[in-house]
């Protein structure tokens, strides 16, 4: 079985070990109870025949025992509870409480130390020691007995009664004991809740989070210690890449900026607007570039939510007057008031520009892009160009992928960027051609926010 | 009118320098924030263009200053990065206007004279597209120097359009200025407006266009 808290897992534990324990700790104790009961017993036993030695004589060469009245009531065969024999080294009966005079025990039941017997007599189990003894130099063995169904009943009621009557608290003390455990383990993994909690929120969007060290215990401090390093470490990896990006922005862009500036600057304006359109081009391949490095280390952060009508219109906007420059136009449509997306209102607005730009460079003069945003939350761009092949449709977004090589312009870039913006949304980008009269029709589908 | 350029390239500075002297500017170049706050402090500028990578920090640093100054001198900024959010970082921090690297010089002229044409600003108070001028103090309106006869109405929409010429005016913002938060709004009095407009502006010659780009408002461009 797994477990995946370590809560349950010591509970499980827990639970298993108080289970055999309920069990083993009563035998345990009814085991103990009875040998303590066994030895009282037998130290009784033993003490009957110390007193029937004491008694015993040798007078004129033959045996004889005169115990007090009080004593002699209990061997009495009419008492029934208690008897004795005693035997010589021959195994022949010297004396005997018994009427018939038969040994309680067999003969050869006679050894150097103390045994303790059990037998059968009339149908009830007889309880014995035989015990060797010296009186006036000569060797006997003295057997004492005691009918089991006689035994000490007080004894032999706790013995039995002790399952019943005291086992049983054993399995309530090791259930309040799990409980107080568990009260005892949560209070302990409380820090390492704390941690776990920060851990949580803890995503690219948000480096600075770090796991909290006051409370943890020092067995786990390292962990704790080790991931907020690999954290630091993190942080500074991804501050190092937008940095770069930052860097080559300024030392890509202001060659170009000074370029420009001088061609702008140039006396002779001949030859100027070739220059300018050159400048265009390498100045877009670099933006696109900078665009992919800085979109690598870009991951949503779950919280960010953008109007993508708002983002739409705002691309449309600056997109309007280069579509007038080249004499197209740009129109939005679809929804009226605020479609809210879950997205970065700045990635989203680069993937539908690009897609913008695209259909503006490929919508022939004197026609309009339509960008058309929908309840939703998708949005689509449709031109009125030549449309994309059926095969070409997987093409169009890999990098670097032009259909006209020999054509200047862009580098391939945009269509790349724009799906690695959906994926990083958990959108979808789809490449059709609307009717009637061809032209490509890209939809961006977003994911709504409540 | 004076200009202070703050740009740390020396080869661009140089470039932007010659350019707006040919354009009738006169400049002050410095390299870093030092020099530029020490000439900020010293001389009375039109306006400022500023390069937000500067060596030693931040442009928006400075621009910040500048505003919490309560200092309404134009600054345009000049940037390397061109994402929406740094944008939006810059104009919130007080900017006017904002070029991204590489930007077309004319383009940096049209720009410097708007932000000193607004009001209150140091550039006279006409606007031009083409052969067509409007006097914002006059409100009024002149193909090739000839005063038009406009309604009040589409005095306000050409003034909208002029303000923003090159860039669009969305519908919403001509609704405002026309009739206020309170009047109600017939769904296509925009259109009319502008329609009539239009209408008045190529009897009477202007080289101008009103777009309508649908879905978003006008725009105005010179007519080429």
């Amino acid at each position: 079985m797994r477990f995946h808290s370590i809560l349950s897992r010591i509970i499980f534990l827990h639970v298993i070990a108080v289970g055999v324990t309920s069990i083993c700790m009563p035998l345990a104790l009814y085991w103990l109870l009875s040998a303590a009961a066994n030895d009282l017993h037998n130290g009784a036993l033993r003490e009957n025949a110390d007193t029937i030695a004491r008694y015993l004589t040798v007078r004129d060469g033959s045996w004889a025992i005169e115990l007090p009245a009080g004593l002699k009531e209990l061997y009495s065969e009419s008492y029934g509870r208690y008897a004795y024999t005693v035997l010589d080294s021959a195994g022949h009966v010297l004396l005997s409480s018994l009427k018939d005079g038969a040994p309680i025990f067999s003969s050869d039941s006679r050894a150097a130390n103390t045994m303790f017997l059990e037998t059968r007599r009339d149908n009830a189990t007889i309880s014995g020691a035989s015990i060797p003894k010296v009186i006036d130099g000569r060797p006997v063995w003295i057997q004492v007995a005691e009918d089991l169904a006689h035994r000490d009943v007080l004894i032999d009621d706790i013995v039995a009664g002790f399952l019943s009557h005291v086992g049983w608290i054993t399995l309530p003390i090791l259930l309040s004991l799990l409980t107080i455990d568990i009260v005892i383990f949560r209070r302990a993994l409380r820090p390492l809740v704390q941690a776990s909690d920060n851990a949580g929120k803890i995503s690219p969007t948000r480096t600075d989070v770090r796991l909290p060290v006051n409370e943890i215990p020092k067995e786990i401090l390292p962990l704790v210690q080790a991931v907020n390093q690999a954290l630091d470490r993190l942080e500074r990896g991804f501050r190092v890449q937008r940095e770069f990006t930052a860097d080559a922005a300024h030392e890509l862009r202001t060659p170009l900026a000074i370029l420009r500036t001088r061609i702008d600057t140039l006396a002779d304006q001949t030859a100027v607007e070739a220059l300018r359109h050159d400048i265009a081009g390498m100045s877009r391949i670099v933006s696109q570039l900078l665009d992919i490095a800085e979109l690598e280390a870009f991951v949503l952060d779950p919280s960010e939510r953008a109007d993508l009508r708002a983002v739409c219109a705002e691309v449309a906007e600056f997109i309007a007057p280069l579509a007038l420059g080249q004499r197209k136009s740009i129109a939005l449509s679809g929804a009226d008031g605020p479609v809210w997306i879950k997205g970065n209102p700045d990635t989203v607005s680069q993937a539908v520009r690009n897609l913008a730009e695209n259909a503006i460079s490929h919508t022939p003069e004197g026609t309009t892009v339509e960008i058309v945003v929908q309840e939703d939350g998708s949005v689509c761009v449709l031109d009125q160009g030549p449309g994309i092949s059926e095969g070409e449709r997987e093409l169009v977004f890999r990098r670097f992928w032009r259909r006209d090589r020999s054509r200047a312009g862009g580098a391939g870039l945009g269509l790349s960027i724009v799906q690695r913006i959906v994926e990083a949304h958990a959108g979808t980008v789809t490449v059709a051609n609307g009717a009637p009269g061809g032209g490509a029709q890209f939809s961006l589908s977003f994911v709504l926010s409540n | 009118m004076r200009l202070l350029v703050v740009e740390d390239n020396e080869d661009l500075a140089g470039l932007l320098a010659k350019g707006l002297d040919s354009a009738g500017f006169t400049i002050d170049r410095v390299s870093n924030a030092i020099e530029a706050r020490t000439a900020l402090t010293t001389t009375r500028y039109s306006a400022v263009v500023l390069d937000l990578g500067l060596p030693d920090e931040d442009g928006l640093g400075i621009l910040r200053e500048i505003r919490s100054r309560n200092d309404p001198i134009p600054v345009v900024v000049l940037t390397a990065r061109a994402g929406v959010r740094d944008r939006v970082n810059g104009l919130r921090s007080g900017a006017d206007d904002y070029l991204v690297k590489p930007f077309a010089f004319e383009e940096l002229v049209a720009r410097l004279e708007a932000v000193l044409r607004r009001p209150g600003r140091w550039l006279g108070s006409s606007l031009r597209v083409g052969n067509l001028v409007f006097d914002t103090e006059a409100r009024q309106a002149f193909i090739d120097e000839q005063p038009q006869a406009l309604s009040a109405r589409e005095v306000a929409v050409l003034e909208l359009l002029m303000r923003r010429h090159g860039r669009v005016v969305t519908k919403k913002l001509v609704e405002d200025q026309l009739f206020g938060l309170s009047g109600e709004v017939a769904p296509n009095a925009v259109e009319v407006y502008v329609h009539r407009l239009r209408k008045q502006l190529a009897e009477h010659g202007a080289k101008v266009q009103i777009h309508t780009m649908r879905g978003l408002g006008y725009l105005i461009t010179e007519d080429k």
